[in-house]
């Protein structure tokens, strides 16, 4: 493993939850310290499954999962708190009896340790999560009464409350209304450069690749079909199957 | 038991609420049956079954509610084998007491144990609160921001099992689950913020029950009866004057 890779899966094979078949199917990827990645493949064709093998969410049955150097399987819970992750349409009822500054705050719970409460200064560094991703006027509202993009937000700030080394997420672009669209990938990209992250983003949208990212890699049928810049990915999108992909864009 | 149903009610445990009503309902049959201590054989079953459903619905890869949709109707067969096992004791006062309860026939041993109960599950969830605030968000989040969730979930299960034998005597085996999700159900229509419905819905549990007792003793109605018609007219108020529904309709529309 070179001294710049951060995340590494060797023959990794997992299973989703109540499935019985392998979505992911012996995947051999690095990724290295500072990359921005693009996930892209049609539905179901495992790119979930591969963010949460990533943070141990679901535990590979085959292969080997090294983060930060150490083993996932057997230190599971100290690298999951140095990796922020937003998951896939993630929404907050109406009525439901979270602050969106409750929510930030519990990115950090994990750090703070069992039996330790959280203090002045942890609730400081959420808030300034949330000045970073620009809510912090939404920090006393109630979750469920904030709209979909401004939840999507404040989940991204919930992720870097704790100054994460990595940042998972899953459809970030889903949920969101057209400004927001718009915003959002920016964002990502400038928290990324600021913030020092390996960020790994799971999308449909192929518009914000080129502009976003400076690696893709497409996963089909449990299995990486592509691996390279967003210049060597473009051809694909001529492709029969790409033409798929842009059919299941949000 | 206002205090734990708020757990079990947003952590989604009903279903293992259920079940583990009716094991402390079946220990207490079995108990009577032996002429043993209801109360102690009536912990051991619901605390068995609260340390069962979990580790059993995770090991087997299934939802919990597939597991406690056959230990519910398993610990009912049990009980009432149970008391057709002692047929000298038919349906005396003793089992009609384990299945719809008296509180008159509560001794000070019996509200000293509630009392401390109470006590140390507030002490518990002070402790862990910050934990049970995040699964109950949504466990899965939990996980993945460092959170070992397995123990604190089983350490409600636990938890409710034991409030629910201590709490037998007052509305039986039969009625228990209401005066555990009927209080937290009716604060949460109420509040959006989390501390207060955990420090609310123990308040609720409790003006239900008195109110239900002065029902009873007006009426002259089973106790356990008149609580658990008390706190459901309560949550049905509630439900009416709810500004969240109001809300969840208008968003409907």
């Amino acid at each position: 493993m070179s001294e710049d890779t951060i995340i590494k899966l060797e023959n990794v094979s997992t299973v989703y939850e109540g499935e019985t078949r392998p979505s992911l199917k012996g995947i051999n990827l690095a990724f290295q310290k500072n990359d921005l990645i693009y996930i892209l493949g049609p539905n179901a064709s495992g790119k979930t499954t591969l963010i949460e093998t990533i943070n141990g969410l679901l535990p590979a049955f085959k292969g080997k999962v090294t983060v930060f150097g150490l083993n996932l399987k057997s230190n599971g819970k100290e690298i999951r708190c140095q990796i922020g992750y937003v998951p896939q349409d993630f929404m907050v009822k109406p009525g439901e009896p979270y602050k969106a500054l409750d929510v930030v705050l519990m990115g950090k719970y994990g750090q703070i340790g069992f039996l330790h409460q959280p203090e002045e200064k942890d609730k400081q560094e959420a808030l300034q999560a949330m000045k970073l991703i620009g809510i912090q006027d939404l920090a006393d509202r109630a979750m469920g009464k904030l709209s979909g993009g401004q939840q999507q937000k404040v989940m991204l700030a919930r992720a870097l409350a704790k100054k994460p080394k990595i940042l998972l997420l899953d459809e970030p672009f889903s949920n969101l209304d057209p400004d927001s669209r718009v915003q959002i990938p920016s964002l990502i990209t400038k928290l990324h450069e600021e913030q020092d992250l390996t960020t790994i983003v799971v999308t449909h949208d192929i518009h914000h690749m080129i502009d976003h990212c400076n690696r893709v890699v497409v996963i089909t049928g449990g299995k990486a079909t592509f691996d390279g810049t967003p210049e060597e990915a473009l051809p694909l999108f001529a492709h029969p199957h790409t033409t798929k992909l842009e059919g299941h864009r949000h | 038991m206002g205090l734990i149903g708020v757990f079990v009610v947003r952590m989604r445990l009903s279903a293992i609420g259920y079940s583990m009503s009716h094991g402390a309902f079946a220990g207490a049959a079995l108990g009577v049956a032996t002429a043993t201590n209801p109360l102690v054989t009536g912990l051991l079953f619901a605390s068995g079954t609260a340390l069962m459903i979990g580790p059993i619905a995770d090991k087997a890869r299934l939802h919990a509610d597939t597991i406690t949709s056959i230990v519910f109707p398993l610990n009912m067969a049990l009980a009432f084998v149970f008391l057709t096992l002692a047929p000298e004791v038919g349906l005396s006062s003793q089992v009609a007491n384990v299945l719809w309860g008296s509180i008159i026939s509560m001794t000070n041993s019996d509200l000293l144990y509630l009392t401390t109960l109470f006590a140390v599950t507030l002490v518990v969830v002070y402790f862990v609160w910050k934990e049970l605030f995040a699964i109950m968000f949504n466990r899965k989040l939990a996980e993945a921001d460092g959170i070992n969730t397995k123990p604190f979930v089983y350490l409600i299960i636990f938890l409710a099992g034991v409030v629910i034998t201590f709490s037998l005597k007052l509305v039986g085996g039969l009625l228990i689950y209401a005066l555990l999700f009927n209080p937290a159900s009716t604060v949460l229509q109420f509040s959006e913020n989390m501390r207060k419905v955990v420090v609310a819905s123990p308040l609720v549990g409790m003006a239900t029950t008195v109110s239900g007792l002065f029902l009873s003793l007006f009426f002259d109605l089973p106790v356990g009866s008149c609580i658990v018609i008390v706190s459901t007219i309560v949550f049905v108020i509630a439900l009416l004057l709810s500004p969240k529904r109001k809300r969840r309709e208008e968003t409907k529309k």
